[in-house]
């Protein structure tokens, strides 16, 4: 008896410790990691200042080592009047980062950009919204004014802010240009090479300017340097950048530094002591990572989080028009979105203009549209496949022509030789006007999106079933390969620059010619459409662009390549704790301006 | 008892092998890890790459022997999704998995015992229906549902009833900014995850303990103890309830196993980045490399309580003897 009490006793006492264990171990874990960067980043400025000799500021190694608690002069950092930034604010964040070596192949995170990249980086233009709605891109404050380009549209000549520094205090010179070009164009495991690959050279001779020089005109200059921002040569160079950067990075140009990654639960941020830009009148930010839509709703009504961008899903959308939210709330389509009906223009009988446009005809789009997002006030169909954001490269009202009209259908179809059965389905040969419509599995507006077609085209007399796919077959196998007649998903622009070409220029279409990789996955081949596309990319006259984007809209509409259906629109939530000027940046998202807010007392 | 336990051990290794090979054949049947590449403007660059670094290019069973041979030595690959070691990122989650075990099975265990007990001894009573009755209730309730009822209920409502500065119990993750340790705030966090796995494991477990303890109550034993005049309480804590838990016993050690993997909706819904999250993450992005760690991390928690539980099975009644 005795043994068996000890051996309970015992067990017990183990159980207890190994819990005990694991509820502290995490915060150690964290508080290690952010040690071992520190010193590894100590080490890196000694070296910098041994080896590098053109260092110019050669900072204490404290200072050029950011990490965890021990980040540098946080506690001096003031707000342009002068006061200190006080309180916090807290981001519920909806998907949590991969990675922060956002050039690498496991970037790419919309939420890490928003909430983790943008906080932290320099870019040479910001993404500004006029007085017309239109968004444009204007010089940011990491340069002294626009960037200047040659009459042949093959150079590029950028003037740095001398105000602009890295949180050590070093300047941002022209070698962090050229060493962030390099590692994109020439860098191992990069995700997207384009513009920088038609860089050939980055002239860094002068600290303060930068002179890009393209082999060959790119029309998106303006994209480069945007996507990833600046990489800090004298920290990175010649180190290993993504096991340096993708466990998170204690450097910083934006308005806040990283000071700790909480994998699977959170991130905290405090401001870069030495932004030049507008200072951040929040003393922190705290982020927290859902992976549950309600759990983030609860949370953000319980006041656990002060602000959420939701994904505009149908729970959502229910939780704003349920009520009861504190706050305010920002709904705006103005988007870099299209959800669309991506159609393969080489499967029958979808591969017939006429059927692709008797489709058209038979779809109330703006019902479906008003039936996902009336209850937050988006009622209209978008009218073109460049979504809202790129509305000066595009015409708008392309597909406006295609409302829902059974007359035209009928007229349409027994032109190109259709006729209706019995069951009410045309027909032509012997052949029904029957297709699989495929989507992603598990997205609750889809399926309402395809039950409303299912039921509209029916009464237009197409017959359509429904296929949910997982997203990795969907888009890894079956897009690419052309297996499918049509397609409900969305295309996203992360940037201000037209990018049709890669969808709709027939070069792009899968084959053995491009590894099978190219993304004109609805074989899309449009006589008179590749030459307006190519002008889109290489014309540097911005009047001249749009005209030949605008055009390329309007051939896409008139032979219905595809069918654009809704914005999909931003969406952000602010709490009652703090106060600014809330808007959705349409690619920096919905905390873009999170330094200019203040935390109520 | 040592060779009983070594040729447990030994038995399981072949089925640790070819569970692993089925299971790494079929995330690379269905899953295509390069798929997400698909939408970078420079697709064909990165999917070859990425292609020859995940060694897709080998036929499937060079690539399974590539991972079983590191994985044997404590090198379990580099997530594809993160670019983050495996073995930190399950470490981490175990971490996590483990505190919503511990507390949910000692409190399951705690309230199955003793409303199984009182049901069973006071069978038909009022409270033996009404304990029958939220068994019923417990396991109907799917947890996504009662994790948000509980959230509502217990956490927002209050709070804004009250107006109170933060909720009386938290629900994303567990422990505040700034926070660690075993601690209020811990206490606090703890409460509404465990709260939902304890109703479904409660609402099992106290079946089994009324339904067993029923069955001792009514062995030859039991009736000689009683006609003996001994004490009611000692010989339904001494002499029923010792052999009334085995069969509690057993099932608590396999469920308890198969939790370590499985608390995907509980992790979800509070925000705990535990084994089941993982494995949700893993499992959506193809990442072949953290599922197979996951599964035989699982694998292995469920064949170690397999294997306790034949030992406590064996210490608790001395008839059974292990050979």
């Amino acid at each position: 008896m005795i043994n068996t009490r000890r051996s309970t006793v015992a067990a017990l006492a183990l159980g207890l410790t190994l819990v005990s264990a694991a509820c502290s171990s995490d915060s150690k874990k964290v508080s290690e990691a952010s040690s071992t960067t520190a010193a590894s980043t100590a080490t890196t400025g000694a070296s910098t200042a041994t080896t590098g000799g053109s260092a110019t500021t050669a900072a204490p190694a404290s200072s050029a080592a950011p990490a965890s608690s021990a980040a540098p002069d946080t506690t001096t950092a003031t707000t342009d009047s002068g006061a200190a930034p006080s309180g916090t604010v807290t981001i519920g964040v909806e998907q949590e980062w991969d990675c922060m070596d956002w050039m690498g192949s496991c970037g790419g995170s919309t939420y890490g950009s928003w909430s983790a990249q943008y906080f932290t980086t320099a870019r040479p233009y910001d993404y500004v919204k006029g007085s017309d709605g239109e968004w444009a891109y204007k010089a940011s404050n990491l340069l002294t004014g626009e960037p200047t380009i040659s009459s042949d549209g093959l150079t590029v000549t950028y003037k740095i802010n001398p105000k602009a520094v890295w949180n050590d205090g070093k300047p941002i010179t022209s070698t962090d240009f050229k060493y962030t070009w390099d590692q994109v164009a020439h860098g191992k495991d990069i995700y997207d090479t384009s513009v920088y690959k038609d860089v050939s050279a980055v002239d860094d001779s002068d600290p303060a300017t930068v002179v890009v020089t393209y082999s060959k005109v790119n029309a998106s200059w303006q994209d480069l340097f945007e996507s990833y921002g600046l990489y800090p040569s004298h920290i990175l160079d010649g180190k290993d950048r993504d096991a340096e950067t993708k466990d998170g990075y204690t450097w910083s140009a934006g308005p806040y530094q990283l000071v700790k990654w909480d994998k699977g639960v959170g991130a905290t941020f405090e401001p870069n002591p030495n932004y030049w830009g507008t200072k951040s009148k929040i003393a922190k930010i705290e982020e927290k990572f859902f992976a549950d839509t309600a759990a983030e709703f609860q949370a953000f009504k319980a006041g656990e989080v002060d602000t959420i961008g939701p994904q505009p899903q149908l729970d959502a959308i229910d939780a704003i028009n349920a009520g009861g939210l504190p706050g305010k709330s920002v709904v705006d389509g103005n988007t870099g979105n299209v959800e669309a009906l991506w159609i393969n223009n080489a499967a029958a009988p979808f591969d017939d203009v006429a059927v692709r446009q008797a489709f058209a005809y038979a779809i109330d789009r703006d019902a479906i549209v008003n039936k996902l997002f009336g209850g937050i006030g988006v009622t209209k169909a978008v009218q073109s496949l460049n979504p809202p954001i790129l509305a000066k490269y595009s015409d708008q009202a392309a597909f406006a022509g295609y409302t829902l009209s059974l007359d035209k259908v009928t007229s349409t179809l027994t032109a190109a030789g259709y006729a209706k059965g019995s069951d009410g389905i045309w027909a032509k040969g012997g052949k029904k006007l029957s297709f699989v419509l495929k989507s992603t599995a598990g997205n609750k507006r889809r399926e309402l999106t395809e039950q409303v077609l299912q039921t509209q085209l029916k009464a237009a007399g197409f017959d359509m079933t429904i296929s949910e796919q997982k997203a990795g077959d969907l888009f890894g196998t079956q897009l690419p390969a052309g297996d499918y007649v049509v397609a409900l998903y969305a295309q996203t622009a992360t940037t201000l620059s037209p990018g049709l070409s890669t969808i709709f220029l027939s070069t792009n279409i899968p084959s053995d010619a491009n590894n099978n990789s190219g993304q004109n996955w609805t074989r899309t081949n449009i006589d008179g459409l590749d030459p307006l596309l190519t002008t889109v990319d290489t014309e540097t006259d911005p009047a001249k662009r749009a005209a030949a984007a605008k055009s390329a809209d309007d051939l896409l509409a008139k032979n219905v390549a595809s069918l654009p259906l809704d914005p999909l629109p931003n969406i952000g939530f602010y709490g009652d704790k703090i106060s600014g000027d809330f808007s959705v940046n349409v690619v920096q998202g919905p905390w873009w301006n999170i330094n200019t807010w203040t935390v109520k007392s | 008892m040592i060779k009983f336990i070594a040729r447990r051990v030994l038995f399981s290794i072949p089925v640790l092998v070819i569970s692993s090979f089925i299971v790494f054949w079929g995330i690379r049947k269905t899953f295509d890890p390069t798929a997400k590449y698909r939408t970078s403007k420079d697709a064909a660059r990165l999917i070859a790459e990425k292609r020859k670094e995940f060694g897709l290019d080998k036929p499937i069973v060079v690539q399974w022997w590539n991972w079983a041979t590191k994985f044997v030595r404590g090198d379990w690959g580099v997530s594809t999704s993160t670019n983050g070691k495996v073995t930190d990122m399950v470490s981490r989650a175990l971490g996590f998995t483990v505190q919503l075990i511990f507390w949910g099975v000692v409190i399951s265990l705690v309230i199955a015992v003793v409303s199984g007990v009182y049901s069973a001894v006071r069978q038909y009573s009022v409270a033996d229906v009404a304990f029958t009755g939220l068994s019923y209730l417990g396991v109907a309730m799917p947890p996504f549902w009662f994790a948000l009822l509980a959230i509502q209920f217990l956490s927002v409502e209050p709070k804004l009833h009250w107006h109170l500065a933060h909720p009386i119990v938290y629900f994303v993750g567990l422990h505040s900014t700034g926070q660690s340790g075993f601690n209020l705030d811990y206490i606090r966090h703890l409460a509404l995850p465990v709260l939902t796995l304890t109703v479904q494991t409660v609402a099992v477990w106290s079946r089994f303990q009324r339904a067993a303890m029923l069955d001792v109550l009514s062995a030859d034993y039991i009736r000689t103890a009683r006609a003996k005049g001994l004490p009611r309480r000692k010989v339904i804590f001494k002499h029923a309830l010792r052999n009334a838990l085995l069969p509690l016993v057993s099932q608590t050690a396999v469920d308890a196993g198969a939790l370590f993997g499985g608390l995907i909706i509980t992790e979800s819904i509070f925000s705990i980045p535990g084994m089941g999250r993982l494995f949700l993450a893993g499992l959506l992005a193809g990442d072949v490399n953290v599922i197979l760690a996951w599964m035989l991390v699982g694998a292995v928690f469920v064949i170690l309580f397999n294997l306790l539980a034949d030992v406590v099975y064996g210490f608790l009644d001395p008839r059974i003897r292990v050979t």
